[in-house]
């Protein structure tokens, strides 16, 4: 097992710079998920440590040592692809055996490990099948299986689960998870989808446009975003904005827009840090809005709201609330409101942010 | 005894490619290899050619001398290029297409620069022995060009006159190949059974092979045993009053042999377009002609909006094709008009530009004559295709 | 009634009343009418179905006759080769001729060189094909993976390769064949045949290639190939239909060619069918019959191949312009 480091990669793809300065670091035994939107710079990132891309500047070090001259098969890594790239005139095991194969072990050690990959994955029935024989989420276990028997230092996933339906892509997150804690290796992951960052990752690396955005543990990421656009993209469904200005008068920090108007205690937000009439966003979580509950400390003053739309999820609802012509979404528990209600909103101020609307960080506590 | 020669000799000949393939890589290898030691240039332009000549010596005559310039001009090439423009990258990509193209440019572009070169010289029964010997013919700036326009290539034909009738030949050919496949497809993309069955025998005039179809065909036309006769004789007896309107048997191969070419031509042409245009048919979604049907639209209205639209990007490359081949199209003439004794009121370009080569012998004239043809058709296809993408901007 | 006054000036209750009384009499009406209706659509829906039937067998009848036209030849010259000497310039035109006789089969294979020139073609064509084919394969796979100085005017010259008149090459590389002394040999004709197909070739190669994901090759370099390597383990072996193509194409363009072979070949112990069999059929003096026979005995197997395998052929075909 290996650690990994990005040092100031910079990618050029003729005149379009994919990638500038990026500073990413995997510890050894680490789960890394680095996610972000399409067209980030993740997969990018992900297959110049695979050899699959040349770097334009920068370095890329695996245990210290600089590779970015090395040919893929000589960096001991793994990967397994999006699409699974499972050899179709191969069957299973043979897909499973061909980088040994390569290699020239001998016969009774690829026996071996492949039998034990097979076991770990449960897929040693399909070992003397086709790849066109398998169902996806069976050809996704192959593919991770065939990355297992290499024993290799650094393990790469790339957006593995995005084929896979929504059923199927729980079950093999589960596995995946498993599959860590088993493997005890250091692991590069790249996806789009936010959930499975939040649930397989140790650390998270969120980038946007070519830059790394925020890292950190999945609870910072979520609970800390450091950006409008980390608190945008990370947790479901998505935070609500308000954009609005500060009105500092007296020592009193409030947040005025055309139809909502809340105080800003000191306790979310230094006075310091904000002047008066600057332009601000204000965060909420869907989760942290309290529909037609009485004042509270922690709550925010009541706001007046109209339900345009509510969707029922069970015991929880989504709200749809337009609070003048600012529509925001609430996530609360079940009672059977219906649209054309009148609904007073207040928010918790426990997980409010705010942030500059020109820098676009965080600037509350 | 006899086949294992061939065998033998097939065999050998098989190996030396392989063999000279080994080489070829090698020696862009050592190009990509080498190419930034200060040695490079020197060491290649004068050992290689060396090596070359002593190997290769012998067994070129007397022109042992022309090539071993024209190698020295392309390897002087091909290390600046390496040099200076790749700088040593790319080393798979150009390993991996160095044997075709330098198959094509010995098989190809050579035949090619060649014909340009005889162009300006006079190469031709008389002068060929002397050639043989020497590799020497006689340089005669734009004589040769002059006479394609001046002279006839064959004995009455102008060429004005090929040039109009290979016009006439493409676009008649080109009409009706265009016209029957359409139809054919038409009625084929209907709900009917056998489908296959039609299909497999409305391909056969293309699936066999061009001589035996050709000559078969030029067979039915023949004046007293031809199909075609026989049947105009029946016709006549069996209802005398056709006689008048001037309807019998014809001299098809003596008097009208373009007519004769150009129905068996298109015979031969109609199942290509019929395949790619029934391909193009069946790609169509249905639910087209269910909005059309919904909206009032007649038959004819859903051809023309819908069906002929959606199957233009399938067929125009097809069409195109159609044309050149057609344009080019030496075979059908010749084997129908042309050994000795043949006719040549049929004549297109190329078929004259053959006959003036192999049966008159006239080398370099049949050279000037063949650039002019491509000039022509490449001047065609860049305007047609400058038409086609203004049009499609549109 | 209530119905002399205008509904505007109604109030509700009448509306209703005259709502129930208009839909009773509308209902009455439906009733009376329902038998003739019913009528009235039966005899449309069976025009409709009559018409659909004539159409379907004009259809069939114009399709029959298009069949029947493109297969009239060859029947001819099943039933030429059938007969018997003394009747080969009859103006009979049945398809089993009486006296039906394989005479001019024997004869054939008797008393001329056609098992011969069955076997030079044979030679040639899968030597030429072979070559072709495995020059095409990685020439193909380099323009469908890389980027490299000089890919687009290659790409163009391949394409503009196609518009050179056929005749035009012919002449160079008859004086280039003459002058290296393998006039009517073996080694000429393949030597004139291996490139001719070779742009059509890596077109069809290349656009197969392109619909193979990369990530193939990839996994394959991660794994430890190299990037031959990759290509000549994994791509090579899943190109097979299309390979197949391409030899195929190769091998009839080679075995059909006449031209070419016209020019080198000039001894009848080295003719390939095509040149033999045009010898049978000369202006003044045609062996009919044994052209016939001839005709026949190389025309069916290339038929039975190319049915065989058009359904490959054509989706071949389209996909190159498909993708492309």
């Amino acid at each position: 097992m290996a650690s990994v480091e990005f040092k100031n990669i910079v990618k050029r793809f003729k005149e379009n710079t994919v990638l500038n300065g990026v500073n990413v670091d995997i510890k050894d035994k680490e789960f890394l998920v680095i996610v972000g939107p399409s067209g980030c710079g993740k997969s990018t990132l992900l297959r110049m440590l695979a050899g699959l891309e040349t770097v334009t500047d920068g370095d890329i070090l695996i245990d210290g040592e600089r590779v970015n001259e090395y040919h893929p098969s000589k960096r001991n890594i793994a990967m397994v692809f999006q699409d699974y790239a499972l050899y179709p005139h191969m069957t299973v095991a043979e897909n499973m055996s061909f980088s040994l194969k390569l290699k020239k072990t001998p016969q009774e050690d690829i026996d071996a490990r492949v039998k034990e990959a097979a076991a770990t994955l449960q897929i040693t029935q399909y070992l003397a099948r086709k790849p066109q024989a398998l169902s996806g989420g069976q050809r996704q276990r192959v593919a991770i299986g065939r990355a297992i028997v290499r024993k290799p230092k650094v393990f790469l996933f790339d957006e593995p689960l995005s084929n896979l339906d929504a059923k199927l892509r729980e079950e093999m997150r589960v596995e995946i998870a498993k599959l860590h804690q088993r493997l005890n290796a250091t692991i590069l992951y790249v996806t789009h989808d936010q959930v499975e960052a939040m649930t397989l990752a140790d650390r998270i690396v969120v980038m946007y446009n070519g830059k790394v955005q925020q890292e950190g543990t999945p609870m910072e990421v979520y609970s800390k975003p450091a950006n409008l656009f980390v608190a945008g993209f990370i947790g479901s469904p998505t935070m609500n904005f308000l954009r609005g200005k500060a009105a500092v008068k007296g020592g009193k920090t409030e947040f005025i827009s055309n139809d909502i108007k809340i105080t800003l205690p000191p306790s979310l937000l230094d006075p310091k840090t904000v002047k008066d009439g600057q332009e601000i966003v204000v965060g909420v979580r869907p989760d942290d809005i309290s529909v037609d509950v009485p004042a509270k400390e922690g709550l925010t003053e009541v706001l007046e709201g109209k339900l345009d739309v509510s969707e029922l999820l069970g015991h929880r609802e989504n709200l749809y609330i337009y609070i003048g012509e600012t529509r925001v979404l609430a996530n609360t528990d079940a009672v059977g409101r219906t649209p054309g209600d009148k609904v007073k909103v207040r928010f918790n101020y426990a997980n409010m942010h705010v942030f500059d609307k020109a820098t676009e960080k965080r600037i509350s506590r | 005894m006899e086949l294992l020669k061939s065998l033998y000799e097939v065999g050998w000949f098989l190996l030396l490619i392989v063999a000279g393939v080994g080489v070829l890589e090698g020696y862009f290898y050592t190009h990509f290899r080498f190419y930034d030691r200060k040695w490079f240039f020197p060491v290649l332009l004068s050992v290689v050619p060396l090596l070359f000549w002593g190997i290769f010596g012998n067994m070129l005559g007397g022109h042992t001398f022309a090539l071993w310039l024209y190698f020295l001009l392309a390897e002087g090439l091909i290390a600046a290029f390496f040099r200076y423009i790749v700088k040593g990258q790319h080393t798979v990509p150009y390993m991996l297409i160095a044997p075709a193209f330098v198959g094509l440019a010995l098989l190809l572009v050579y035949p090619f620069v060649f014909e340009f070169y005889l162009s300006f010289h006079d190469l031709k029964l008389t002068t060929i022995m002397a050639w043989k010997e020497t590799g020497q013919i006689p340089f005669v700036w734009f004589k040769q060009y002059v006479n394609v326009f001046t002279t006839s290539p064959l004995n009455d034909v102008s060429i004005w006159m090929l040039l109009w009738r290979t016009f006439l030949w493409t676009f008649t050919n080109v009409f009706f190949h265009v016209l029957g496949g359409f139809a054919l497809a038409l009625l084929l993309n209907n709900n009917i059974k056998g489908k296959g069955i039609y299909r497999t025998l409305l391909v056969i005039p293309w699936a066999m092979p061009q001589v035996v179809a050709v000559l078969a065909m030029r067979g039915e036309f023949h004046a007293e045993n031809g199909f075609v006769n026989i049947l105009l004789n029946r016709l006549v007896e069996w209802w005398p009053a056709l006689a008048n309107i001037g309807i019998g048997p014809v001299q098809w191969l003596s008097n009208y042999p373009l007519t004769t070419c150009t129905i068996i031509n298109v015979w031969l042409g109609i199942p290509f377009m019929m395949v790619v245009i029934l391909g193009g048919l069946q790609s169509i979604s249905k639910s087209y002609y269910d909005a059309a049907d919904i909206d009032g639209a007649t038959y004819f209205q859903k051809l023309r909006y819908i069906t002929l639209p959606l199957v233009k990007p399938v067929a125009m490359p097809a069409i195109t094709l159609g044309t050149i081949w057609t344009f080019n199209n030496i075979n059908v003439i010749y084997l129908v008009t042309g050994q000795a004794g043949g006719t040549e009121k049929a004549d297109i370009l190329v078929s004259a530009m053959y006959k003036a080569a192999f049966t008159y012998n006239r080398y370099s004239y049949s050279a000037a004559f063949a650039i002019v043809i491509f000039i022509l058709l490449f001047s065609i296809s860049v305007f047609y295709l400058h038409g086609l993408d203004a049009a499609k901007e549109d | 009634m209530i119905d002399n006054k205008k509904t505007s000036a109604m109030s509700p209750e009448e509306l209703s009343e005259k709502y129930e009384k208009t839909k009773e009499s509308l209902d009455q009406l439906r009733g009376m009418l329902m038998p003739f209706l019913k009528a009235q659509y039966e005899k449309n829906r069976k025009s409709l179905e009559r018409r659909e039937k004539i159409k379907i067998f004009l259809i069939h009848l114009v399709i029959i006759i298009c069949c029947f036209i493109c297969i009239y030849p060859l029947l001819r010259i099943f039933s030429i080769s059938l007969r018997p000497g003394d009747k080969l310039f009859s103006t009979d035109l049945s398809l089993i001729p009486d006296g039906a006789t394989f005479s001019a089969y024997v004869s054939l294979l008797k008393n001329t060189n056609f098992l011969r020139w069955l076997w030079n073609s044979l030679v040639i064509t899968i030597a030429t094909s072979f070559i072709g084919v495995s020059l095409a394969s990685t020439a193909a796979y380099a323009f469908s993976r890389f980027r490299f100085p000089g890919k687009k005017i290659g790409m163009i010259i391949l394409l503009s390769s196609q518009m050179i008149p056929a005749g035009m090459l012919i002449l160079p590389l008859f004086l280039m064949i003459m002058k290296m002394n393998l006039m009517n040999s073996y080694l000429g004709m393949i030597i004139a045949y291996s490139v001719s197909s070779l742009p059509f070739s890596i077109w069809i190669l290349k656009g197969y290639y392109d619909t193979i994901p990369r990530s193939l090759e990839e996994a394959a370099l991660v794994d430890g190939t190299s990037a031959v390597g990759a290509f000549w383990r994994i791509i090579l072996p899943l190109s097979t239909p299309a390979l197949s193509i391409a030899f195929l194409f190769n091998f009839t363009t080679a075995w059909n060619e006449y031209l070419v072979a016209r020019v080198v070949l000039f001894s009848s112990q080295q003719y390939t069918w095509t040149l033999g069999l045009f010898e049978l059929q000369g202006q003044y003096l045609t062996q009919w019959g044994m052209f016939a026979a001839g005709s026949m005995l190389v025309t069916i197997p290339v038929l039975i191949v190319f049915l065989y395998s058009s359904k490959w052929l054509i989706s071949g075909l389209t996909l190159g312009s498909v993708k492309g």
